[in-house]
C-alpha cells in the first residue's frame, strides 16, 4: 500500500485537490453532484484528455508537439469529407487514424532525422498543417456529416454515457500499458531522462521518438474525430490553442517538461481537474473571464507542488535535527 | 604564522546520517593543505560548511582566529575572503572572461557596468596568473584548463586569502595541470592558503605541504606530506594497506581468438588510421593524454559516432551498413562511458531500471514487461558485484561513484555483452571501489569476455592491461604486447608523441 502511495504520490495529491474543489463547488451549488453534471464533466474532459494523453508521450521524450490542434482540425475535415462523399464510417475512421500517423511521423522525421528542436519543428508544422486545413476547405466548414458516423462516437451507451467517453478511457488504458508494461515505455522514459545515456545503452533513440510523435498524432486525430462526431461538422479553425490545455493537463498531472517523467494516470487526473474546474465555475456562475484567471492560478499552483513538497520535507528534516 | 582555518568539533547530520563526527583540525596560513579520504569520507561536506553552502552544523569554524558562521556562499566570498574552485568548472559559456570573473560584483559607473575597468582589472589578474587569454575573450572558446583559471582569477578578484580546489585537475591535460601547479605555488608564496582535494596521490606529493585524512566522517590523522610514503597515505585513507591496486591477481586467460578487429579506422577529425585487434579473454589497455582521441574511437566502434574510413570486423565478420548503438548491443558490444552522470545513467531511473534498460527482452511475460523479473535480475547483480547500499530500487544518481559504475557494468552483464569497453572506469572512484572494479574486470575475462580499458592513469593502465595501446593526437603511437616490459617513461614518451 505504501509502495503504491510512493509511486503515485503526485497523482493522489492532485486527485484529492480535485475532490476538494468538487466539494467546494457542491457546497456552493448542490447541483454540481447531479448525475447530469458529472456526465458533463466527463464529456468536457474527453477532447483535452485524449490530446493530453498524446502530447504526454512527446513531453516524456523531452520534446513537445504544438501541432496537435492542427492535426485535430485536418482529421476532422478529411473524415467529414469522406463521410459526406459516402465512404463507409469505419473506412473513414481508418483514414482519420492514418492522417494522425502521417502527421506524427512527419514531426518525428523533423526532430530525429533533421535534428530540429521539437518546439520549433512543431511550431512549423502547426502552421503548416493549419494551412493545409484552410487550403483544402477554402475556409468553409464541411457540414452534414451522416449519423452513421456520428453515432459511433456520439451515441449513448447507458445512463446517458456517450461512447466517446469510453474511447477516451481506452486511450488512457492503452497509454498506461505502453508506458508501464512495454519495452517501448522504458525506452521512452530513458530517452527523455538522458538521451545520450539511452543511446549508449543501445536504446534506439530514433525509433523511440518516432513512436512518441506518431502516438501523439494518432491521439490528435482520434480527438478530431470525436469533435466531428459531436458537432456534425468540421472546419479549419477547429482545435485552435487546444495544445495549451493539453500541455496544462499533462503538467498538472506530473509530466516533467524536461522529460523522463509522466504517467497516464497523472495526465488523466490533470485533464479531469481542469474539466471539474471549468464545469464547476459555470455551475456556480463565475464570470467566464474570471474562469481564465482561476484556471491560470490553478495551473501555476499545481506545477509548483513539487517545490512546495521539497520545501516541506526540508522543513521537517530541520525540525527533526534541531 | 597563524592558523588560516580551524574546525572545532564539527558535527553534521543529514536526514538519518551522521556525516561528520566531531571533526577538528586546523590549516596553517600560507600552506597547501590536502584533504584526503575515500568518497563519502566527508571531504566535500566539510568544504561545504567552510564555504557557507551548509549553514546548519554543530561546532565552531574559525578563520584567522575569528569565529565565523556563513549562511550563504556569497557571505563566505565577501566576508570570509574564501573562494572555491569546483571540480567541474562553473562558467557562463557565452559571456566574456571578465564578465565571468566579476559576475555579481561587476564594477559600476552609475547605473551601468564599467566594462573598461572590468577588463582592465581582470586582465591584470590574468597576467599575474600567466594566462594566455584576455578578459574580453568569450569563455566558450577556451579550453578546460583555461576555464579552471577563470575560477582562480575569480578568487583573486575577491581578494580571497583562502582558496579550496576540489579535484581541479579532473578535466585538465598534463600541461594544463603543470600550469595550474605553477599558479598554486605562486599563490602560496603570496600568502594564500590552499585547501586541495584530489584522488590523485601523485598530485598531493607534488604540491601539498600537509594533509588531513578523513574516513567515514571522522578525523583520522594529519600528515606531513614530505615525510610520508604513498603506502602510509593510502593506509590512513582506507584503513588497510593496498598494494598497487590495479595489479592483476590472477593469470591472464587471454586467447588468440580475435573477437574485434579494426582496420585503418578514421573519422576525419579526432583520429586517423586506427588499427588493432582485440582477443577473447584479454584486457586491452588504451593509454594516452586527454584529447588523444581514444574515447572517439570507442564511440565509433559502438556506433554512437560514424566513421568516414576504415573497416571493423566482429568475430571475423565485417560490419557493413549504417552502424548504431542498437546494432552494437545486438552484437554484444557495450561501453561504460567516462562521464557517468551525463552519459551513463538515467537520472530519474532506479538502479533496477538503469540495469535493465539494455536487456528488456529478457524480462517479458507474454507481451508485457515483468517488473518482478527486472527486480530479480538487479538483485542478483547487487549480490554478485556487492553493490552498496543493497537497494536496487534507489535512484542510481544517489549512489556513490564506484557503485554507479558497478550498476552500469551490471547493465552490460545483464545484456550478455561479450566485448565491454571501459572509458576511464575509475574516474572519481575511491581507492577501495577501484580495487573492486579491477577484480570484477578479472572475473569478466575469466568468463571469456574481452575488455578494452581506456585510462589516463598510468599505474592503472600498466597494472590492468594484458597489452597496451598508446595513442597520441589521434594516432596509435605504440602497441606494447608484453606486460612484463611495460615501462613508465617509455609509455609516457609515446603518449606525448616524443617517439
Amino acid at each position: 500500500m505504501k509502495h503504491i502511495f510512493d509511486k503515485y504520490k503526485r497523482e493522489i495529491v492532485v486527485f484529492l485537490a480535485t475532490i476538494v474543489m468538487g466539494m467546494i463547488f457542491t457546497a456552493m451549488n448542490p447541483n454540481f453532484l447531479s448525475w447530469n453534471n458529472i456526465l458533463t464533466v466527463f464529456q468536457k474532459m474527453v477532447l483535452n484528455g485524449v490530446l493530453a494523453a498524446g502530447i504526454m508521450f512527446t513531453i516524456i521524450t523531452a520534446g513537445i508537439d504544438l501541432s496537435i490542434g492542427c492535426t485535430f482540425a485536418i482529421t476532422g475535415i478529411a473524415v467529414a469529407m469522406c463521410c459526406v462523399n459516402g465512404v463507409p464510417p469505419i473506412l473513414a475512421i481508418v483514414v482519420g487514424l492514418l492522417i494522425g500517423v502521417v502527421a506524427g511521423a512527419f514531426n518525428g522525421f523533423l526532430v530525429t532525422n533533421l535534428k530540429l528542436q521539437p518546439f520549433i519543428a512543431t511550431l512549423g508544422t502547426m502552421s503548416l498543417y493549419r494551412g493545409i486545413a484552410y487550403v483544402v476547405t477554402g475556409g468553409t466548414p464541411v457540414t452534414n456529416v451522416p449519423d452513421s458516423f456520428r453515432n459511433i462516437f456520439n451515441g449513448k451507451m447507458f445512463m446517458g454515457i456517450r461512447y466517446y467517453v469510453l474511447v477516451m478511457i481506452v486511450v488512457f488504458v492503452i497509454a498506461h500499458i505502453i508506458l508501464s508494461k512495454t519495452r517501448t515505455g522504458d525506452n521512452l522514459y530513458a530517452v527523455g531522462g538522458n538521451e545520450e545515456a539511452a543511446n549508449l545503452s543501445g536504446v534506439n533513440v530514433f525509433k523511440t521518438k518516432y513512436i512518441a510523435y506518431i502516438v501523439c498524432g494518432v491521439c490528435a486525430s482520434i480527438a478530431g474525430m470525436i469533435m466531428l462526431a459531436s458537432l456534425g461538422s468540421a472546419e479549419a479553425t477547429a482545435g485552435l490553442t487546444y495544445e495549451t490545455d493539453a500541455i496544462a493537463a499533462a503538467a498538472i498531472g506530473g509530466t516533467a517538461m524536461a522529460g523522463g517523467r509522466g504517467t497516464a494516470l497523472g495526465t488523466f487526473i490533470g485533464a479531469f481537474m481542469l474539466a471539474v474546474l471549468k464545469v464547476g465555475m459555470v455551475v456556480i456562475n463565475v464570470d467566464s473571464f474570471w474562469q481564465y484567471v482561476v484556471t491560470g492560478i490553478i495551473i501555476i499552483v499545481a506545477s509548483y507542488f513539487e517545490f512546495i513538497k521539497a520545501d516541506f520535507e526540508a522543513m521537517l528534516a530541520r525540525r527533526k535535527n534541531a | 604564522m597563524g592558523k588560516a582555518v580551524e574546525f572545532i568539533k564539527i558535527n553534521k547530520y543529514f536526514p538519518g546520517v551522521h556525516v561528520l563526527k566531531d571533526v577538528s583540525f586546523s590549516v596553517e596560513e600560507g600552506e597547501v593543505h590536502a584533504l584526503l579520504g575515500e568518497n563519502g569520507a566527508g571531504k566535500s561536506t566539510i568544504l561545504n560548511i567552510l564555504h557557507g553552502v551548509y549553514s546548519e552544523y554543530e561546532g565552531t569554524v574559525k578563520l584567522h582566529g575569528e569565529t565565523v558562521h556563513f549562511m550563504h556562499p556569497n557571505d563566505a566570498i565577501r566576508d570570509g575572503k574564501i573562494s572555491k574552485v569546483h571540480q567541474e568548472t562553473m562558467v557562463v559559456e557565452e559571456l566574456t572572461v571578465g564578465q565571468n570573473v566579476t559576475l555579481g560584483y561587476e564594477p559600476k559607473k552609475g547605473l551601468f557596468v564599467d566594462f573598461n575597468k572590468m577588463h582592465k582589472d581582470v586582465d591584470e589578474i590574468l597576467s599575474e596568473l600567466n594566462c594566455n587569454f584576455k578578459s574580453r575573450d568569450i569563455v566558450r572558446t577556451l579550453t578546460a584548463g583555461q576555464k579552471q583559471m577563470i575560477a582562480i582569477a575569480k578568487a583573486l578578484y575577491h581578494h580571497s586569502t583562502i582558496i579550496s580546489l576540489d579535484e581541479p585537475t579532473a578535466s585538465l591535460t598534463q600541461k594544463e595541470t603543470e600550469a595550474l601547479f605553477a599558479v598554486i605555488e605562486k599563490l602560496k608564496k603570496s600568502g594564500v592558503t590552499i585547501l586541495y582535494v584530489s584522488h590523485h596521490l601523485e598530485e598531493i606529493f607534488q604540491i601539498c605541504d600537509r594533509a588531513t585524512v578523513l574516513r567515514d566522517g571522522e578525523f583520522i590523522t594529519q600528515l606531513n606530506v614530505k615525510e610520508t610514503t604513498r603506502e602510509e597515505m593510502i593506509h590512513a585513507m582506507v584503513g588497510r594497506s593496498v598494494a598497487s591496486v590495479a595489479d592483476r591477481l590472477k593469470p591472464s586467460p587471454a586467447t588468440d581468438e580475435v573477437v574485434l578487429k579494426v582496420e585503418n579506422l578514421s573519422n576525419g577529425k579526432d583520429f586517423n588510421d586506427i588499427s588493432f585487434e582485440l582477443h577473447r579473454g584479454e584486457i586491452l589497455g588504451f593509454f594516452g593524454l586527454i584529447g588523444a582521441g581514444r574515447s572517439e574511437v570507442m564511440r565509433t566502434i559502438i556506433g554512437a559516432d560514424q566513421k568516414i574510413g576504415g573497416k571493423m570486423y566482429l568475430m571475423g565478420k565485417e560490419i557493413t551498413g549504417r552502424w548504431n548503438t542498437t546494432k552494437a548491443l545486438k552484437n554484444r558490444i557495450g561501453l561504460l562511458p567516462e562521464d557517468r552522470k551525463t552519459q551513463g545513467f538515467m537520472n530519474q531511473f532506479s538502479n533496477i531500471d538503469n540495469i535493465s534498460i539494455s536487456s528488456l527482452d529478457k524480462y517479458m511475460s507474454g507481451p508485457f514487461l515483468d517488473e518482478g523479473k527486472k527486480k530479480k535480475n538487479a538483485e542478483r547483480f547487487f549480490e554478485e558485484m556487492d553493490i552498496n547500499p543493497k537497494k536496487p530500487d534507489y535512484l542510481t544518481k544517489n549512489m556513490s561513484g564506484g557503485n554507479q559504475q558497478k550498476v552500469i557494468l551490471a547493465r552490460w552483464m545483464s545484456a550478455d555483452t561479450d566485448i565491454i569497453i571501459f572509458d576511464e572506469p575509475t574516474k572519481g572512484v575511491d581507492v577501495a571501489a577501484k580495487a573492486e572494479i579491477y577484480r570484477l574486470m578479472e572475473e569478466l575475462v575469466a568468463e571469456g569476455k574481452s575488455l578494452i580499458v581506456i585510462s589516463s592513469e598510468l599505474p592503472e593502465a600498466m597494472g590492468i592491461s594484458d597489452r597496451l595501446i598508446v595513442m597520441s593526437e589521434g594516432h596509435i603511437s605504440a602497441e606494447l604486447t608484453d606486460r612484463e616490459k611495460f615501462d613508465t617513461d617509455e609509455i609516457l614518451d609515446y603518449a606525448i608523441g616524443g617517439k
